[in-house]
């Protein structure tokens, strides 16, 4: 009888304090049926408050576990070598002056930038002479150029952003979702690397 | 005489390659031509994209020197208004600022769902500043 099983990790669990995570919690696996069961029931850890919003689970703790219960099996391991619990707890009602004050700050500051970046390239110049070469007339204040110039600025980074007209275009994710993800892997690796302290060691710290 | 004219042409071809070197670069940076294709799906007219943005470019740099006027219409300057408010409205979502501020504002105070709502607030910000731009602020200043 073939004795071998395949583990893989997964990226990511959620989990709440006082959970205990099996390895089939931890990990997916292929392999034996009967075997594969008794393995997923296996507890690995044990959520506890001191643990905050993140732990790591390596490999090597996975394969302690299933070797002090299986110590004849075969164990072999596919892709990455960490999972990550992230441990939620009951959120906190979001504060509505919080969201307001966030949004009203984005909304002045973008007001800013932008008219400080018309003058910085000297866009009311352009705009007018702009004006000129297609009507043939000086005019100070094009608005007919410039009003419809404001209103194409915000649906430039709609169509950019994606987000109005998913549907209909296409399901491509959107820069900013791609911008989210490589944010969450980042952050992902980080915590891998960090919290994990197998990962690193000092020889003189005995 | 000659060899003053040959040095300032050279001098002048020198300055457009140059700075037509480092606009297609900032465009390239940016990526607005790639996320056009993306959502139109016209990857194979990616050398007329090219042509369209070498030509514009050509020809801006050519107007902005000699002022050729035309006695159209004038709304024709909505279309063109439109047109020119979204490219740069474009770049304006492209600058990574925008996309770096956003993931991690969302994630810090918790806003991941409402990422939208925060996106519109800095395009109608966008909208707002241009409109008090051009409609009140360049009377008083």
């Amino acid at each position: 009888m073939e004795r071998r099983i395949f583990l893989r990790l997964r990226h990511r669990v959620k989990a709440h304090t006082g959970d205990i995570i099996t390895i089939g919690d931890a990990a997916q696996i292929a392999g034996q049926q009967k075997l594969k069961k008794k393995l997923s029931a296996l507890p690995l850890y044990k959520v506890t408050k001191k643990d905050k919003n993140i732990v790591v689970l390596d490999i090597i703790k996975v394969l302690k576990t299933i070797h002090t219960a299986f110590p004849a099996l075969d164990v072999q391991t596919v892709g990455g070598a960490e999972t990550i619990v992230e441990i939620h707890y009951q959120k906190k009602q979001l504060s509505a002056v919080l969201f307001v004050g966030v949004w009203l700050l984005l909304f002045i500051g973008s007001c800013l930038a932008i008219m400080n970046f018309h003058e910085d390239v000297s866009m009311r110049e352009v705009h007018i002479a702009l004006y000129e070469i297609i009507t043939g007339e000086r005019n100070e204040y094009p608005y007919l150029l410039q009003i419809p110039y404001s209103i194409g600025l915000g649906l430039g980074m709609i169509v950019f952003f994606n987000h109005i007209f998913k549907k209909r275009l296409n399901e491509e994710p959107s820069p900013l979702e791609v911008e989210m993800f490589n944010y969450q892997l980042d952050l992902d690796h980080y915590v891998a690397m960090h919290e994990n302290e197998e990962t690193m060691k000092d020889l003189h710290d005995r | 005489m000659i060899v003053s004219i040959l040095f300032v042409m050279f001098v002048g071809l020198g300055g457009g390659l140059t700075v037509g070197a480092g606009f297609v670069a900032f465009l390239t940076v940016m990526g607005i031509v790639p996320r056009l294709m993306q959502l139109t799906k016209t990857m194979r007219f990616v050398q007329a994209y090219e042509g369209a943005v070498i030509s514009g470019a050509v020809f801006g740099g050519w107007e902005t020197l000699n002022m050729n006027h035309f006695f159209l219409s004038e709304w024709l300057a909505v279309p063109v208004g439109l047109l020119a408010g979204m490219f740069v409205g474009m770049l304006a979502a492209a600058l990574t600022e925008v996309l770096n501020v956003l993931p991690i504002l969302a994630k810090r105070i918790g806003f991941g769902s409402k990422i939208i709502i925060l996106l519109m607030a800095i395009v109608f910000g966008k909208i707002a500043g241009s409109l008090f731009h051009w409609l009140y602020f360049i009377h008083h200043s």
